[in-house]
């Protein structure tokens, strides 16, 4: 869980001149950072990756003073070290990994257990943030999981063809708006529970 | 010096804990550090998330699948909304025509009919053409004719010189950019009857600046939109954009307002993206 995290002020200002030089394109660095931190974390099989974000800022905050002026290279590297060293330290001290011998395979697909109001709220919201991205994208998303299993890598291969691009190409253009699609749906859906 | 990129089965291989430690390093500093390497990671990751909800996976990699990726309830969560899209695109390809019913009512018709069948569903599809496209013209131009007047009103509201005055029962509002997560609550108008003019804020947090801005503010749940153009841009102490919308023009419910830099060719640049909810 994330915490609310004590960086003083000044400090917080030299990790985002480390970042980058302009501030505003420091602020985007450091937020993505920051997601993409916890998405290392949740690979990682960590229990609190967000907790363990603010925990490597924290650790950075308070060295940044004497290890700024001598880095070379990307500081993003720095952070990541930081990282590995709490992924490290984590291990030690409790059992992260969910052991494979532990998982119950005799259950069905996850998402199929789910009940019946969290299906219709995410319906719900699904079918009013398709109306937000408009019918190009809308038409492309559709398209790209009209098929599945074996017909869904031909289907998609014309489909690319279609658009004049590469398979990877279009991976990545789907990829984005399916993320913005997806985070359209996780605030409709938080703003659900909040009415709750 | 750039590192090498990463193959599709290599990536897949890192996304279920496949790969040796220094491989792993790799990958996640160049996820870390490149922004292409980055969205191929996440499309990886994607299309792992489709085979298993298409329960393509081999045992092994499902068991390592449910472990990294279906723990927690948000990671189920994840995957609910992974697997609503792809339902819905397979709904959308393989939803029958609903003209069953129609085709009976019109057989009905044509059987009680004095005129010759071969006349009867030209004349009855011409009439409701006609009385389709009247009707619909009808509606369309009164819905113009007021959204028309609704953007007027707006654009001359945010005019440079409307914007320089401060006009009596005004409330100012910032928002925050609904990009920068976990930062503030989602702001609250509360609408009354002394006012008569709120000025949203809008923090343009993006690193180009441009001469012209343009924001269009829609309610979450309707489909009607409004645009208003040659916004701009002030600086004191933090970048933003006023936006003045007349109180009675809002409703209670939520609100979306896109901003969008205007590039010198006309074109729409970058986006921002602002929420806020309206209560009475």
């Amino acid at each position: 869980m994330a915490r609310d995290s004590a960086i003083q002020p000044e400090r917080f200002e030299q990790i985002l001149a480390w970042l980058n030089p302009d501030r505003e394109r420091a602020a985007e660095v450091y937020v993505q950072l920051r997601n993409d931190l916890t998405k290392i974390f949740i690979w990682r099989s960590c229990s609190d990756p967000e907790g363990m974000t603010d925990e490597v800022f924290d650790r950075v905050e308070k060295k940044v003073d004497a290890v700024r002026p001598t880095y070379k290279g990307d500081p993003r590297h720095y952070f990541h070290g930081v990282a590995n060293i709490l992924i490290k330290e984590n291990l030690k001290k409790i059992k992260t990994h969910v052991s494979l011998d532990d998982i119950d395979l005799s259950n069905q697909q996850i998402t199929e257990t789910e009940n019946e109001a969290e299906a219709i709220a995410r319906e719900e919201c699904l079918q009013s943030c398709l109306q937000e991205i408009g019918s190009d994208k809308r038409e492309l998303i559709q398209a790209y999981y009209a098929e599945q299993k074996q017909a869904k890598i031909d289907h998609r291969i014309s489909l690319a063809k279609k658009f004049g691009i590469t398979l990877p190409a279009l991976r990545v253009r789907v990829f984005r708006i399916r993320e913005s699609l997806e985070e359209c749906i996780e605030r409709c859906l938080k703003r659900k529970a909040q009415r709750q | 010096m750039k590192e090498e990129t990463v193959s599709d089965a290599l990536l897949r291989a890192f996304l279920l804990g496949k790969v040796d430690d220094d491989e792993r390093q790799r990958i996640e500093r160049l996820f870390l550090t490149d922004s292409q390497e980055r969205e191929r990671v996440l499309s990886a990751e994607q299309d792992l998330i489709e085979d298993y909800l298409e329960d393509s996976l081999t045992t092994e990699d499902k068991q390592r699948f449910i472990a990294l990726y279906a723990q927690t309830p948000e990671q189920r969560r994840k995957l609910g909304i992974t697997k609503s899209i792809k339902d819905w695109a397979i709904r959308e390809v393989t939803s029958p025509e609903a003209s069953g019913a129609e085709v009976s009512v019109w057989a009905r018709l044509r059987a009680k009919s004095w005129v010759k069948p071969v006349f009867v569903i030209p004349i009855a599809v011409a009439a409701m053409i006609a009385i389709v496209i009247a009707l619909v013209w009808l509606n369309n131009r009164e819905q113009n004719r007021r959204h028309l007047a609704i953007e007027q009103e707006l654009a001359q509201l945010n005019t440079p010189s409307s914007l320089r005055e401060i006009p009596p029962q005004m409330v100012s509002k910032d928002l925050s950019p609904a990009a920068v997560r976990g930062a503030e609550k989602e702001t609250e108008v509360r609408k009354a009857d002394d006012v008569r003019i709120f000025e949203l804020r809008l923090p343009w947090v993006q690193r180009d600046r441009y001469s012209s801005y343009q924001a269009q503010i829609k309610r979450l749940g309707e489909d009607e939109s409004y645009t208003i153009r040659s916004l701009q841009g002030e600086d004191d102490g933090r970048y933003a954009v006023r936006l003045r919308i007349p109180a009675r023009l809002l409703n209670r419910g939520q609100y979306l307002i896109r901003l969008s830099g205007i590039n010198a060719d006309g074109t729409s640049g970058p986006l921002e993206e602002y929420l806020f909810t309206v209560n009475d």
